[in-house]
Parts: C-alpha cells; sequence; structure tokens
C-alpha cells in the first residue's frame, strides 16, 4: 500500500470516528428538540408541576438547580483553589503528608457518585442532623466535583512560568504578594473555566441527591434549608408518569437542562479564550 | 544611534594620544634643526632629554592599543585603525630618536667650522621634515588617501635637497677640522632623509586604512 | 631657548587601570550545595562599588549558582545549602536576622531570559513600588525607570500596552527598568543579554557602563568577550571533577582586573579559557 493511500485511510479511520460520536449526540439532541420544543414554553418555566399536564411546570426544580449551583460555587472555588494553592506553593512535596494528600485527591476523583450519596446521607443528612435539605446537595456535589476542581486550579497555577515568580521575588515581593499578584491573576482562566466544568458536571448528577433525599414532587419554591428537588430528578419523575404529555414534558425540561448546561460551556469556553495568553 | 560608546572613547583617546606624541615629535624637530644651525649645545641636550617625553608617550600608546585589541575586539575599519596606530606610533618614536641622534651629532661637533650653505640647506631639509610629519599626522587623522599620497612628492625634495648636501661636502674638501664637520653633517642630513621617509610610512599606514590594502607608495629601486 | 607648548589637550583619564573602590561583597570560603552535590566550593573574593564585576567560565562551574547566593535567591531552591560567608557591606548576607526580602529589595536581578510579567509596561515597572509599599509619586517613579534603562524613549507613548508585545530586547531593558524602580544598591545579571540579538546586547552593555556610575553591577556571562569590554573586574571559574566520583564541583580560579586577565592571566587554565584552546 503506498504512502498516500495509507495515509488516506488512516485519515478516513479518523472520520469515521469522529462521525460516529457525533452522529450519537445529533440523534440524541435531535429527537429531544423534536419531541420537547413544542413543549417548550413560559409555563415550563414559572409553574410547579401539577397533575395536569396542560399547566405543569418544573419550575421548583429549576430553581432548586440554580441555588444548588451558586451554592457549589460558593463553596467549591475557595477550598477547591485554597487546596490548590497549598499543594503548588506550599507544600513540601517530599513530606508524606503531602504526598498522601495528593493520592487521595487522584483517587476521590474517580469514586462513583452514588458512593458520595451514601456519604452525605450518613454524615450530613443523619451525621449532623441536617435532614433532607437543598443545602446538604450543594455540600454533596461540592464533594463530588471537588477533586476536579482542584486539579484544574492546580494545573492553571502550574501553567504560571517558574520565571515570573522568580522575577517577582527578585524584586522583593513575599510570597503571598507573588501569588496574590501575580499567578493566582494568571490563573484565573483556568480556574474559572475547571470551576464552571465542575458545575455543569454537576448539574447532571442525580443519584447522590436521591440518596440523600431529594423528593420527586414538590410543588412549592425551594429554600435552602427545606425540602428540595433537581432538574434531572424531575425529568425522571416526569418521564414515569404514565400519560403521554408528561413524557413530551420531560423532553421539554430536558430541552431547559441542555440549554441550561450549554450556556455554561459556552461561558467556559468564552473565558478561556478572552484570557488564554502566550508565554 | 551611537553604540559601543566606551570602544569609541577609548580610540579617540588613542587618536589624542598619538596626535599629542606628533607635536611632541615636532617640537623635537624644530629644536634639534635649531640646535644644528646655531651650533647651540645646551638647546641639544634639551631635546636628548626630551625624548624620555616622546617614549613615555610612545609606550602609553602601546599599552592602549594591547589593551584595545584585548578587550574590544575591533574588526573591519575599526581594526586597521588600530593596526595602522600602531605603526604610526613606531615611526613617530623613531622619529624621535633620530632627533635624537642629530643631537647628538651637534654636540659632538661643538667647535667646529661649519658651513653657512649646508646649514642653510639644513634649515630648509628641517622645515619640509616638518610639512611632512604635519602631513602625515593630519593625513591620519582625516582619514585622507590624496593628503598621505603628496608626501611622495615632498620625499622627493627631501631626497634631493640629502643629495645637494652630499654634493656640497665633496665640493668644500678643506681641514681636518672642515671635513670631521662634514662627514658628521651627512650623517645629520641623513637622519632628516630618514625622518621624511618614516613620515611616508605613516602616509602609507592612512592609505591602507582607507582601502584596506598594504601598499608601498613606491618601490625600493626608487 | 624654551620648548614651545604642545597645541592638543591629553584626555584626563585613562581606563586602563582600573582603581577598586569599597567592596559591596567580601565572599569567603563560599561553598553551595544542592541535595549533597557541591556546586561550587571555597570561594573568596570582593565585588567593588560602581563598577562591573564578571564571572566567567565553562559551563557547571557554578558561576550562576554564585550569584544566585548574592541575593539569596538561592533559598527558594529546596535542598540548596549555602557555606561560608557573605558579607554585603559588611553585615552577614545570611544572619539569623536578616529577612530575605529586604535583601532582594536591594540587590536586584535580571535574567537571561526576559521575564516580563503579563501586566502593561506601567504595571511592570511600578509592581515593585507597589508591593514594597514605596510611597510618592508613582508616574514619576516609572518614567525615572524606563529613562535609566535607556527605554523611556521608545514607550512613554503605550505604557498601557502589554509589555508582552515589545520585541526581546526592549523586554530585557524593561527587566531592568523594573528592578531600577525600587531604587536597588546592587544589580545582578545572570547572562543578561544571551538571549538577545547582537545589537540589544550591545545597546545592554552600553547600558551597563551608564549605570555603573551609580550601582554595583555584577553579570554571569559565558561569552568572554563581553566580560572583556564590560567589566572592571574579572572572575574565571573552572571545573573541577573529582577523580574517585566523578562529581564535578566548581571553583574560583583567577579574580582580577579584566585588562590583566585578558592580557597577561595568572594562571595556565584561565589563559586557555580565554584563547579558547580549551572549554
Amino acid at each position: 500500500m503506498s504512502r498516500a493511500l495509507k495515509g488516506g485511510v488512516f485519515k478516513g479511520m479518523l472520520l469515521f470516528s469522529l462521525a460516529v460520536g457525533f452522529l450519537m449526540l445529533a440523534i440524541l439532541v435531535v429527537t429531544v428538540l423534536k419531541d420537547g420544543l413544542p413543549y417548550l414554553d413560559l409555563a415550563l418555566l414559572t409553574n410547579p408541576p401539577s397533575s395536569d399536564p396542560e399547566i405543569a411546570g418544573a419550575r421548583p426544580a429549576i430553581l432548586a438547580t440554580l441555588y444548588m449551583g451558586v451554592l457549589l460555587l460558593l463553596f467549591v472555588v475557595p477550598i477547591g483553589v485554597g487546596t490548590a494553592v497549598y499543594l503548588e506553593e506550599y507544600a513540601d512535596k517530599s513530606r508524606w503528608y503531602n504526598r498522601l494528600l495528593e493520592i487521595n485527591i487522584q483517587n476521590l476523583a474517580a469514586v462513583p457518585s452514588i458512593v458520595y450519596g451514601i456519604l452525605g446521607l450518613a454524615f450530613l443528612v443523619r451525621g449532623i442532623g441536617l435532614g433532607r435539605v437543598l443545602l446538604a446537595g450543594a455540600m454533596i456535589l461540592t464533594l463530588l466535583v471537588l477533586p476536579t476542581v482542584i486539579i484544574a486550579a492546580r494545573e492553571a497555577i502550574r501553567a504560571v512560568p517558574d520565571s515570573i515568580r522568580q522575577g517577582g521575588y527578585a524584586l522583593g515581593a513575599t510570597q503571598w504578594q507573588v501569588l496574590s499578584r501575580q499567578v493566582l491573576p494568571a490563573a484565573i482562566p483556568g480556574i474559572a473555566t475547571g470551576s464552571i466544568l465542575a458545575l455543569s458536571r454537576a448539574i447532571g448528577e442525580t443519584a447522590p441527591l436521591i440518596m440523600i433525599g431529594a423528593v420527586t414532587y414538590i410543588s412549592f419554591d425551594p429554600s435552602i434549608l427545606g425540602p428540595f428537588t433537581a432538574l434531572p430528578i424531575q425529568i425522571y419523575s416526569y418521564l414515569r408518569l404514565p400519560q403521554e404529555e408528561f413524557k413530551l414534558l420531560a423532553a421539554a425540561s430536558i430541552v431547559v437542562l441542555l440549554g441550561i448546561l450549554l450556556i455554561l460551556n459556552s461561558f467556559a469556553i468564552f473565558i478561556r479564550n478572552r484570557y488564554r495568553r502566550t508565554w | 544611534m551611537t553604540m559601543r560608546i566606551s570602544f569609541q572613547e577609548q580610540l579617540d583617546e588613542l587618536e589624542a594620544l598619538l596626535r599629542h606624541e606628533g607635536d611632541l615629535v615636532l617640537r623635537s624637530l624644530r629644536a634639534a634643526v635649531e640646535a644644528v644651525c646655531s651650533q647651540d649645545t645646551e638647546l641639544a641636550e634639551e631635546v636628548i632629554a626630551f625624548d624620555d617625553d616622546i617614549d613615555a608617550q610612545y609606550f602609553e600608546v602601546e599599552q592602549g592599543i594591547e589593551l584595545l585589541l584585548a578587550r574590544q575586539t575591533p574588526v573591519a575599519s575599526d581594526l586597521r585603525l588600530v593596526l595602522a596606530m600602531l605603526k604610526d606610533n613606531l615611526h613617530l618614536e623613531r622619529m624621535g630618536d633620530l632627533c635624537v641622534t642629530i643631537a647628538k651629532l651637534t654636540k659632538l661637533t661643538q667647535g667646529l667650522p661649519p658651513d653657512d650653505t649646508l646649514l642653510t640647506g639644513f634649515r630648509e631639509m628641517g622645515e619640509r621634515a616638518e610639512q611632512m610629519i604635519r602631513v602625515a599626522v593630519d593625513s591620519l587623522e582625516s582619514r585622507d588617501q590624496e593628503l598621505a599620497e603628496s608626501l611622495l612628492d615632498l620625499d622627493e625634495l627631501i631626497d634631493r635637497a640629502n643629495r645637494r648636501v652630499v654634493n656640497r661636502l665633496l665640493e668644500i674638501g678643506g681641514d681636518q677640522e672642515t671635513r670631521e664637520w662634514g662627514l658628521r653633517m651627512i650623517l645629520v642630513s641623513r637622519c632628516l632623509e630618514r625622518i621624511g621617509d618614516h613620515a611616508v610610512d605613516v602616509g602609507e599606514q592612512t592609505a591602507y586604512l582607507v582601502t584596506g590594502e598594504f601598499r608601498e607608495f613606491t618601490d625600493a629601486s626608487h | 631657548m624654551t620648548m614651545p607648548m604642545p597645541q592638543i589637550e591629553l584626555q584626563p583619564t585613562r581606563g586602563h587601570d582600573f582603581v577598586p573602590r569599597e567592596p559591596v561583597f567580601e565572599i569567603r570560603d563560599l561553598s553551595v550545595s544542592y541535595g549533597g552535590n557541591v556546586a561550587i566550593r571555597g570561594v573568596g573574593l570582593d565585588v567593588y562599588e560602581q563598577a562591573v564585576t564578571a564571572f566567567i567560565g565553562p559551563s557547571g562551574c557554578g558561576k550562576s549558582t554564585l550569584i544566585r547566593c548574592l541575593d539569596r535567591m538561592n533559598d527558594l531552591v529546596p535542598g540548596a545549602k549555602v557555606e561560608g560567608d557573605v558579607l554585603y557591606h559588611g553585615k552577614d548576607l545570611y544572619g539569623a536576622d536578616v529577612d530575605p526580602v529586604e535583601v532582594r529589595r536591594r540587590i536586584g536581578m535580571v535574567f537571561q531570559k526576559p521575564n516580563p510579567f503579563p501586566k502593561s509596561i506601567y504595571d511592570n515597572v511600578a509592581f515593585g513600588p507597589r508591593v514594597l509599599g514605596m510611597k510618592g509619586d508613582l508616574d514619576g517613579r516609572v518614567e525615572q525607570a524606563l529613562r535609566r534603562a535607556a527605554l523611556w524613549e521608545e514607550v512613554s507613548d503605550r505604557l498601557t500596552e502589554s509589555a508582552l508585545g515589545l520585541s526581546g530586547g526592549q523586554q530585557q531593558r524593561l527587566c531592568i527598568a523594573r528592578c531600577l524602580a525600587v531604587e536597588p544598591d546592587v544589580i545582578l545579571m545572570d547572562e543578561p543579554a544571551s538571549a538577545l540579538d547582537p545589537i540589544s546586547t550591545t545597546r545592554i552593555e552600553d547600558l551597563m557602563h551608564e549605570l555603573k556610575r551609580d550601582y554595583t553591577i555584577v553579570i554571569v556571562t559565558h561569552n568572554m568577550q563581553q566580560a572583556a569590554r564590560v567589566a572592571d573586574m574579572t572572575a574565571f571559574f573552572s571545573v573541577e571533577v573529582d577523580e574517585a566520583t566523578a562529581k564535578r564541583t566548581g571553583v574560583l580560579v583567577e579574580y582580577d582586573r579584566t585588562a590583566k586577565i585578558f592580557t597577561t592571566p595568572a594562571d595556565k587554565r584561565t589563559e586557555d579559557y580565554v584563547t579558547g584552546r580549551f572549554g
């Protein structure tokens, strides 16, 4: 087989793989849109669920998802960035406890999400008696995505060239000054991107929330220390109802969920591109 | 925008030192010729002592060039300038030594009867030699190749004057004292003629600096 | 008859014989090791004020290690150990009560690869005064520093633009300006021009010639012609290989006026190195 031909075959195989993945996604999206778009109206967004599909909405679920998202960011960013800063800038890597910390973080990223659910149930809901509340859900999701954020933040901090730090130190800046004025500002894009991607993942999580007691039917607006549901759970519960209309409502809710995810990810890409810099 | 400031300063300094050395040589020459023509032994002594100044200048320029070559690694026209200065330094120092020789001969001929025609001839040669030194040094300063080449004609005049001196001495003849004086004076004339040759050599260095070619202005048969 | 006076004036200074002034650094029996390997040992020399001192030698001879001892940048390298004495204006630089941050304010450093911060030109130069809390007219400080680094003319109309948009030579002069802005006493330069083109190199060398009037300058260079051109004093270092362990250690071979090193060096190793006969 000639070299050019081999090159062509290889390229063909790559395109095929791309096509397969893309096709799957396209089928999914198109199906959902076909079913859901007609049912996507303001009522879906503003009404609470009801047994009447005409007026049923997903408002509590949407609000709960949004609240949890905000809480998640408030928790995960400081803890994640703080840990990353400690590990990258302050920790003596030869010490055993720092190495143990590193190993733990790597492993935590691989733990199945339902395990976090069990953890939350045992320690948060029952252990400290928080109860089956939205706050507990947010905290569980924080733990779930924390390793990802830490890793992303570490990468971002590591990507800042050491020459920048050296330049700062050589001028008489303290370690904290170099960090706060040079390293972290330069790492913000990476940290932001990582955080938003973590958020997108968390929004789609269902199992851990069910474990700690998210309800499937809630008709009033959620509060932080009250019972709650989430959009994926709402979708699931609609799907289980017999009426055909509810299935279509579920499709519409999926569209809403996808929309939220799309917005979040676009924002992440926007930040990444806007603040990308070449050294 | 000017760059390599300290290098340029060092080059300028060396050129200034060389010019100063040229001035010292001129003073020495003028005094030596005056000493011969007025048979002034005191002045001759001063000329001999003054050569120390010329030698001091010579060493300073030598050292300066050594350092410049070691530290600045000049190339192209800078290199040619430095090499030209190196050789000119030597020529100027030799001219100074020749003035000393003239002064010493003056001392040796103290009391001997002079010949006025010859003395006039020496004054003339002396002036010609002075002119040649000035032209040579100026040609280096202004990097003027034509000016440098004009030295050839001036040298021709000195050479002719030298031959006239020899002929005149053959005419005089006379008693032993006069002949002794005459013999010494041939050497004086020779010194003046050699000073002229050194001036031509300086001119050749200027031509080298400008053109980059080593070239004698004339061949040895001349 | 008196001799007529000469027509021209003789230049007063010669620059052949450098006359050392007060020592700024007194280094005595200095050795540095990284994790057990001795990089350089037994160094003893004085660095004089308002002069340029150059460290030259083959790679691995420890000259960069040595210069980094002078502003305690070696403190930032884990596992680095410094033994011996470095006196700065008579005081022990490594004394227990000495703050390395204060040391680096007074002893600035310019690095081999220009490392401007990813900020504006103004913010780069202003960084030092800001982190050190220097009072007074910041704009004035920035302008003066840029003027002293021979960069003001080229950037005065674009101070708010990113420093990364400058050419290599300009960036290095910016780093020098940054260093000058904190009003140091000493400027250390670790191969400042090795990443630059010849014209930028000459500009930096001319700059050193000017700066040495007000600052003490120490440079490390692997280009010995550069040392010959700019330095008043030159120290030549070489590598000694331990026959038993094959470990390489840097040692000081000769330290003298540059004029002497490059015309009549005392040690054969120096002669071999500067004539290029032996690396």
